[in-house]
């Protein structure tokens, strides 16, 4: 994999524009102030969702609270941008970060798990005259998805700790977790 | 304040915080505070949607339900929050970002808690508010949490002196 992650970022260092904006004053405080304010839409809904289906606020019908869900798919759309911003402007302090390994993986598994909720459970407890009640299935999906964001933001405030430095050669394994040499493209 | 913030600096909290290699110090305490957040201000978010006219099928009285979430991330913010201010108090206290964000906070509880109120007392939801006055709420408690985090994420950037003697 550590030639695929030098190929990843050399790509992510040749879209300069975004870099350039990026590395103002006001870039990456900007982009970072987005990334939080999309974490709490993203978690204001679908957790808030997620906590339905688990048994809180049964007075509300499920498909009532579903219609919020497009309000937290805007929060992820934002932070898919923000982060994206993030990614190419500094691309080996992601690309060889174990914690921004970890948060990849939470994500994409918070996405299977969504996909799991909607080609499952989720005509059952949208139907009109639904019981308030979530069956059992779609209660293990909730608790997945609410740990899984938790999880996604824990990884993604431990990144800064585990700030990949540079090394000759990466020590062997699946994932290089250190900037192995310096490609020409990184200094320019 | 100087000698005050130097005394705190100097508590074995306080360098514990700062200085511990364990994850559980720091890197634990933000995660902490960035949950609270999302809690706090997803909580706010979802309930100033409803009130502009998001999800209508919500039975608007039924938000009171998550009324406990939204504390519940306040206090785990309260508690990690002071715990990041024991860390470095000359970072925060001497940056007037630190002050709008606490004022800002303020501003989104004082909110929450008058929409709870009506929540919580009004035989239907919001009785006795005209629906402006509903979208007024609601729209300051976006601008709040928004600007919470905003300010929140500035300290990072704004801050003058990191400790006393730095």
């Amino acid at each position: 994999m550590t030639s695929f992650q030098m190929w990843l970022v050399s790509v992510f260092v040749s879209v300069k524009p975004v870099a350039r904006m990026m590395h103002t004053a006001w870039g990456w405080p900007l982009a970072e102030s987005l990334h939080f304010i999309g974490l709490s839409l993203l978690i204001g809904t679908i957790g808030l969702f997620d906590l339905r289906l688990l048994g809180v606020a049964r007075g509300i019908p499920i498909a009532a609270l579903h219609r919020l869900i497009p309000w937290g798919l805007l929060g992820f759309a934002i932070n898919a941008v923000s982060g994206a911003a993030f990614l190419l402007a500094e691309p080996d302090q992601y690309v060889y970060n174990p914690s921004f390994h970890f948060k990849v993986l939470f994500i994409a598994a918070a996405g299977f798990n969504a996909l799991a909720f909607y080609m499952t459970a989720y005509r059952g407890v949208t139907a009109p005259g639904a019981a308030p009640d979530a069956p059992r299935l779609a209660k293990i999906i909730a608790a997945v998805s609410l740990s899984l964001w938790i999880a996604v933001i824990v990884a993604g405030r431990l990144l800064t700790f585990y700030r990949p430095v540079p090394c000759q050669a990466p020590e062997p394994g699946f994932l290089a977790t250190c900037i192995p040499g310096f490609h020409d493209t990184y200094w320019k | 304040m100087d000698p005050v913030f130097r005394w705190i600096e100097s508590t074995s909290l306080s360098v514990w915080t700062r200085e511990s290699t364990s994850l559980l110090a720091y890197p634990a305490i933000l995660s902490a505070h960035a949950i609270g957040m999302a809690l706090a201000a997803g909580v706010n978010a979802a309930m100033a949607l409803h009130l502009l006219g998001a999800a209508p099928g919500i039975p608007t009285r039924e938000m009171r339900r998550f009324v406990g979430v939204g504390w519940f991330g306040f206090w785990l913010n309260a508690a990690s929050g002071m715990m990041l201010l024991i860390a470095y108090p000359t970072k925060a206290l001497t940056n007037p970002v630190f002050y709008l964000k606490l004022s800002l906070i303020v501003a989104g509880m004082g909110i929450f808690v008058a929409i709870n109120r009506r929540l919580s007392t009004a035989p239907t939801a919001l009785e006795g508010w005209t629906s402006v006055q509903q979208k007024c709420f609601a729209v300051a408690s976006l601008v709040s949490w928004g600007g919470a985090i905003t300010a929140g994420r500035l300290l990072a950037y704004t801050y003058r002196r990191l400790m006393v003697g730095f």
